[in-house]
């Protein structure tokens, strides 16, 4: 089924996306939250930030968003690391989240992690 | 040791996470599948981002749900004005149904956040949720409270049920 093929993005921070995280993958199906702090029509680029992790995002794909700094948004699309080791998401989905609670955001995303392991090791009790 | 018999959580639609609905295996009832070989499953509701759409006029619609811990593939079926399945029923109430699903299928774009309950079924050999019912979410944190959701269910009913003698 060619639906099938359509890779989930992994829930990622920003903090986290680093040259050693197993997460800093070419290829690499992810999920981002951030700040947008920059963003160019002409090359469709946008930065998102979390702290200060910031990451580049290439929005070329991407339809029917608007683009407004410092607000947050969400991005699933595949990574590539550029040959300077700079990684870029390639978006292909996109959206506005204002209003988002980023600490429960965040504490949620351990709380998923801690589920999916337990479940994966056969002990969700 | 005994081994007791699977408990059944067959009526109710099971609030699931993408990974833990996509790792159900089939029983020898095609409706019903199995979690850890512990409880029966028929229905489920799961919630996340619209990652794909493949829209077939008066056939179907399939799509694609990321929760973030897997893709789950879903089918709306738009055939109820040329399927034989319906012709014997009462036509006005066939094109109600068809008409609901019509407005399901246009609310189905790729980026939005959609809560859906559907019946579990298989595809070629993998996990599709055909859709029954479908709302967009608007609030930006009911993902995350669908997961804090599915994560405590998953601990204090699904797997107490499971566990019970």
């Amino acid at each position: 089924m060619a639906s099938s093929a359509i890779k989930s993005g992994a829930l990622v921070t920003l903090p986290e996306l680093n040259p050693s995280s197993q997460f800093f993958e070419e290829g690499a199906s992810l999920r981002v939250t951030g700040k947008l702090q920059e963003y160019s029509v002409e090359t469709a680029i946008a930065i998102i930030a979390d702290g200060s992790a910031i990451l580049k995002i290439d929005t070329q794909h991407l339809r029917d968003l608007s683009f407004r700094v410092g607000s947050i948004y969400q991005f699933i699309g595949e990574l590539h690391i550029q040959l300077d080791n700079e990684a870029i998401l390639r978006a292909r989905v996109g959206r506005n989240v204002d209003g988002l609670d980023l600490n429960l955001y965040h504490q949620s995303l351990q709380l998923l992690r801690q589920f999916k392991a337990d479940h994966m090791s056969g002990t969700t009790t | 040791m005994e081994h007791s018999p699977p408990k059944s959580l067959q009526n109710t639609h099971v609030k699931l996470l993408a990974f833990d609905l996509l790792s159900l295996t089939p029983t020898p009832d095609p409706t019903t599948f199995s979690r850890f070989g512990k409880l029966l499953l028929s229905r489920v509701e799961i919630l996340g981002t619209i990652t794909s759409r493949d829209y077939k006029p008066n056939k179907f619609l399939k799509f694609t749900i990321d929760d973030g811990t897997g893709s789950v593939p879903c089918l709306l079926w738009l055939n109820h004005l040329n399927s034989p399945y319906f012709s014997r029923r009462d036509p006005p109430t066939v094109r109600l149904i068809a008409n609901v699903a019509a407005g399901f299928a246009a609310q189905i774009k790729i980026g939005v956040v959609c809560r859906l309950r559907g019946k579990i079924g298989s595809y070629r050999g993998e996990v599709q949720v055909t859709v029954s019912d479908i709302v967009i979410e608007k609030d930006p944190n009911v993902e995350v409270l669908h997961w804090l959701d599915c994560v405590r269910l998953a601990r204090k009913c699904y797997d107490v049920v499971s566990n019970l003698n």
